[in-house]
Formats: structure tokens, C-alpha cells, sequence
């Protein structure tokens, strides 16, 4: 698949703070690509950019094979983090006033706003007020106002944040739904379960730029381990001591030891080796999205503290 | 510029309450004023009097100057501005649309203040071509007022009463909506020379009430098209400037 988006060599400062220094991805047509970083690691000033609120000092952004100039303002749709719509609206209110803004033709627009109603689950709540609306269901309407104009990127923008479980696997479908229907999004969340689940691809950021990237198996593949081991124990010391003797790479956080299995072990057999530490509980799982950022915003972190520069681990 | 109207004009209608005070205010300050200065002998001309002054210092100064600044920050507030923003949307076309949806609320608002005056006698006795122009250029010169302070002060809500209150009121006091202006002591009188208000008042008195030409108030009208073109100007500068801070943070 060709790229839809092209990042490229991306560089913006704010005053001392470099905040992006060579950001660099790309997102293909169709595909649902995941940015993930801690607050602070460029995310919002990389969207900015993308949208042409913000000019970078360096690099270049393509859209379809434009630049941000050259690109008409409606082939970006955006869904900020914070709900924006008006309240004292109408869910398809909304959705009409923005069409018209995004410049719908007018006598498209109210066939638009329905299909958009429908995508997100909405239709029986057309003539409802925003205000009497539930928190999930303003998040779909969030949704729906960024689609309106079909966009050929979709932004979302920590679009679950604040959302019970049952919402938020709604609005995972909702996402899903759309990348069926051929829409592509660059996502950025916070929740890395829900870009395990939902992206094709992801990049992760540090330093202002990407550390790492690829799909959940290339990402995997950083980490040389095949499961993980999480023990707690009443001294985690002891644990990590004989976590050494067994040769096996090991992290802690406060009294919970994650041990880097090598090979996939039964569950039996590790609590063997670690029988006699007084472990309170111990259980093997595979490698996910948590502990791969975790190791990528790591050694990132280690590589700025160091002085060194930052590398995008190659996949 | 015609969805910013209707939308504004939807959410009011929404809502609902703003308009009734916006109608509500308006009608009482007539009633009591034109009842006041009416001293026993008839009512016809004090309302004659009454009705122009209360249309533009209680019921256009209070609808079009505090609700754009209302319709701004709620924009900020509800973190629509950010999708505004990205939208091919220009400055100038939100304001001109912000300037169409009081134009009908204004609209509204002189039937009702001189359907009340009709009622009690009192009649527009001028051009109405003539009070038309002076109404519009009153309008935009209050949203465009409304929309600097809302782009530059009024931050939340609960901000939008503090400018309107600080410097709208001393200019409808001093602009001669509740009494005559020949009553300021002089160096007053000299000073509200510069007041929109004054002029706004002035014009569509002698319109209305005395059924002046254009001869007699062309001073005023030069006034109000000067003050409604920097109104334009300032307000759609400090939105855009707003804008940049917008995307900025």
C-alpha cells in the first residue's frame, strides 16, 4: 500500500526545548497507525504540525502527495481529545453546521450527516441535544463531526480517554469499523491495550523522535524474550538475585519483578526456580505492547541521559 | 458566514433564555421610562423619545454587545474553536456571521420595542431607510466591540459580565439612554463626543422622534461608519490573533 502520510526529518523547537528532532513515519492508505509517547514527547506538536497549526522549523509533511500548502484545509479530519461540539445542538445541528464549514455541497450535506449518524451508532438520537447526550455517546458524535467531511486522514486524538470499559470497546469498533470501510487513521493514545488492539502499525516516541516502529510482531521482536514472568515477592531483592543465577534478563517495579523468559516455560517449572523466595504470586504472560514501550522509552531515556543521540531501533 | 448565523440563531433558539431577557429588559425599561417622562400629559411623545434610546442602550447594547462575547467564549470553552480553526472558515466570515445572527436578533428586538411604543402611541416618524442604516451600523459596531473584548478579556464565562458592566454601562449612561445628554455637565457632554453610544442614540432619535433627514445626522452617521469599520477591523484582528494563540497552546 502507498503512504498516505509522509513525516520526514521533522524538527521544532520552542525556544530552548527541541521538541521534535527528526520525527519520521508514515502512514499508508487504509491502514490504522498507532503514536504513542509519554506527555511531552511531541505528540500533540507532531498533530499540530500535521494540521498546519503549527509550522516546523525543519522536515517536511506529504498528504497524498501534497505538501501542507498545497493541500485543501478538508482532507484532514481532526477529533480532539476534548469533546467539541455544541450542546445546545442537535447531534445532526452539528454535524450540518460542520459540513458547512468544511464546505459540503449543500445538497449533500443532509444525506452526509445521516450516513455519519449511522457510522457511529447515533441515527435514533438525530434530534436529540448534544447536552442530553450520554459520555460515550459524545465521544461518537466527537467522532462523526471529524468524518463529515471524508477526510482522507482521520486524526484521533486520545479519542477514548475519560470512557468506561463498555464505551470505549464501542468506540474500538467504531474505529474498526472505519478502517473496514477504507478510512485512514493516525491514532494517539495513552492506553497501549487499545493501540495493541487496534493499530496496524506503531511508532513509538522519545526524544522527539520515533524510537521504535513496526507492527505488534516486529515490536515483539525487540524484546528477546518469549514470555514473561511476573513475580512478586516479599523481597524482590532475592528474586533478582536469583533471576542473574538463572541467566535471565529481569525489570522490577516496586515489589514486582518482571523476569524475561528466553523460552516458553511452563508455568510449573518457573515457579520451581523460584519456589523457596517467599513469592506471593507469580504468573507467565506474553510479551505485550507495555513492556516493549516501556524498554524502547527506556534505553531512549538512557541514550538522552547518556548524551548520546537517539536511534530508532531497525526492524 | 450564513451557518454561523444560523447556528448562533439555533443554539439561542435552543435555549431559549437568553431571548426572553433579551426581550424581557427591553420591554420593561420602555415601560417604565415612557411612563416616567410621560408626567401626565399622554404618552405618545415620550414614547416617540423612549423607544429609540431604550432600542439601542437596553436592548441592542445587551444583545449584541455581551452575546458575541458569549458566542466567543463558548467557543473556547467547548473547544469548537479548534475544528473552526481547521476549517477553510475565514476570520472575516465568522464575523460577518456573528454580525447576520444579530442583525436578526436585532431584528426582533425593534418590533418588539416599537410594537410596545405603538401600543402606548408612540410612531417613527423619519426615514425608515434612514433608521435601518443607523441600526446596522450600530450592530456592527457593538459585535465588533463585543468580539474584541471577548477575543482579548472574557476568558470563561463567568468573565463576560466584567467588561460589559465596566465600560458598556458608563457609556449608555453617558450616551444619553436614560436621559437627555444636554444634562451631562459640559466637560461630560464634551467627552461623550467620542461615545458610540451617544451617536447611535442621537441619530436614531432625531430619526425616529423628529423625523430628521439625512442632513441633520450626518455627523453622526460619519461617526458610526468610522467606528463600525475599526470595530471590524480590531474584532476580526484580536479573533485571528486569538486563533494564533489557540494554536499555539
Amino acid at each position: 500500500m502507498s503512504a498516505l502520510l509522509e513525516v520526514r526529518d521533522l524538527e521544532k523547537s520552542f525556544g530552548d526545548a527541541r521538541v521534535l528532532t527528526g520525527l519520521d513515519f508514515a502512514v499508508a492508505s487504509g491502514e490504522i497507525y498507532g503514536l504513542l509517547g509519554s506527555n511531552g514527547a511531541g505528540k500533540t506538536t507532531c498533530i499540530n504540525i500535521i494540521c498546519g497549526l503549527v509550522t516546523a522549523d525543519g522536515g517536511a509533511v506529504r498528504l497524498d502527495g501534497r505538501t501542507l500548502a498545497s493541500r485543501a484545509p478538508s482532507t484532514i479530519g481532526v477529533v480532539p481529545q476534548e469533546i467539541s461540539l455544541y450542546r445546545h445542538l442537535t447531534c445532526v445541528e452539528n454535524l450540518l453546521f460542520f459540513a458547512s464549514v468544511y464546505c459540503v455541497a449543500k445538497d449533500g450535506r443532509r444525506e452526509r450527516a445521516a450516513r455519519c449518524l449511522e457510522a457511529v451508532g447515533l441515527e435514533d438520537r438525530a434530534d436529540d441535544l448534544v447536552a442530553t447526550l450520554s459520555g460515550g455517546m459524545h465521544r461518537r458524535l466527537n467522532v462523526a463531526v471529524g468524518l463529515v467531511h471524508e477526510p482522507l486522514l482521520l486524526i484521533l486524538d486520545e479519542p477514548t480517554v475519560g470512557l468506561d470499559v463498555e464505551a470505549r470497546h464501542q468506540l474500538w469498533e467504531l474505529i474498526q469499523s472505519l478502517r473496514r470501510a477504507g478510512t485512514t487513521v493516525l491514532l494517539t493514545t495513552h492506553y497501549l491495550e487499545e493501540a495493541e488492539a487496534l493499530c496496524a502499525r506503531i511508532g513509538i516516541m522519545a526524544g522527539g523522535q520515533i524510537a521504535a516502529e513496526g507492527s505488534m510482531t516486529q515490536l515483539r521482536a525487540l524484546i528477546p524474550a518469549a514470555e514473561l514472568a511476573i513475580v512478586h515477592a516479599d523481597d524482590p531483592g532475592a528474586v533478582k538475585e536469583r533471576a542473574d543465577t538463572l541467566g535471565f534478563e529481569h525489570r522490577s517495579v516496586g515489589d514486582a519483578v518482571t523476569v524475561w523468559l528466553p523460552e516458553r516455560e511452563s508455568l510449573e517449572r518457573v515457579a520451581n526456580d523460584f519456589a523457596d523466595l517467599a513469592v506471593r504470586s507469580l504468573s507467565v504472560r506474553p510479551v505485550g505492547l507495555e513492556q516493549i514501550y516501556r524498554e524502547v522509552t527506556r534505553s531512549a531515556g538512557a541514550s538522552v541521559g547518556g548524551q548520546s543521540e537517539t536511534r530508532p531501533i531497525a526492524l | 458566514m450564513v451557518a454561523v448565523a444560523r447556528r448562533i440563531l439555533t443554539e439561542l433558539w435552543h435555549t431559549r433564555r437568553s431571548l426572553v431577557f433579551w426581550v424581557l429588559f427591553p420591554t420593561l425599561m420602555l415601560l417604565l421610562f415612557g411612563l416616567i417622562y410621560a408626567d401626565g400629559q399622554g404618552t405618545s411623545r415620550s414614547f416617540d423619545y423612549t423607544a429609540p434610546g431604550i432600542l439601542i442602550g437596553a436592548a441592542l447594547f445587551f444583545s449584541c454587545l455581551s452575546g458575541p462575547i458569549t458566542v466567543l467564549v463558548g467557543e473556547r470553552e467547548r473547544q469548537t474553536l479548534k475544528r473552526i480553526l481547521l476549517s477553510p472558515l475565514s476570520p472575516a466570515a465568522y464575523f460577518l456571521g456573528i454580525v447576520v445572527a444579530f442583525l436578526v436578533i436585532a431584528a426582533g428586538q425593534t418590533a418588539i420595542v416599537y410594537g410596545i411604543a405603538y401600543a402606548f402611541g408612540g410612531r417613527f416618524h423619519g426615514s425608515l431607510f434612514l433608521g435601518v442604516l443607523i441600526l446596522l451600523l450600530s450592530v456592527t459596531a457593538y459585535v465588533g466591540v463585543g468580539f474584541y473584548f471577548g477575543a482579548r478579556f472574557a476568558k470563561s464565562t463567568e468573565e463576560v459580565n466584567g467588561p460589559v458592566a465596566a465600560i458598556g454601562v458608563p457609556l449608555l449612561v453617558l450616551g444619553g439612554t436614560f436621559f437627555p445628554p444636554d444634562m451631562l455637565p459640559s466637560y461630560l457632554f464634551a467627552a461623550t463626543q467620542l461615545n458610540p453610544v451617544f451617536h447611535m442614540n442621537e441619530a436614531l432619535k432625531a430619526v425616529s422622534a423628529t423625523g430628521a433627514g439625512w442632513s441633520s445626522v450626518t455627523d453622526h452617521l460619519g461617526f458610526l461608519v468610522v467606528f463600525a469599520l475599526v470595530g471590524i477591523v480590531v474584532g476580526t484582528r484580536s479573533y485571528r490573533r486569538m486563533l494564533d494563540r489557540q494554536s499555539g497552546s
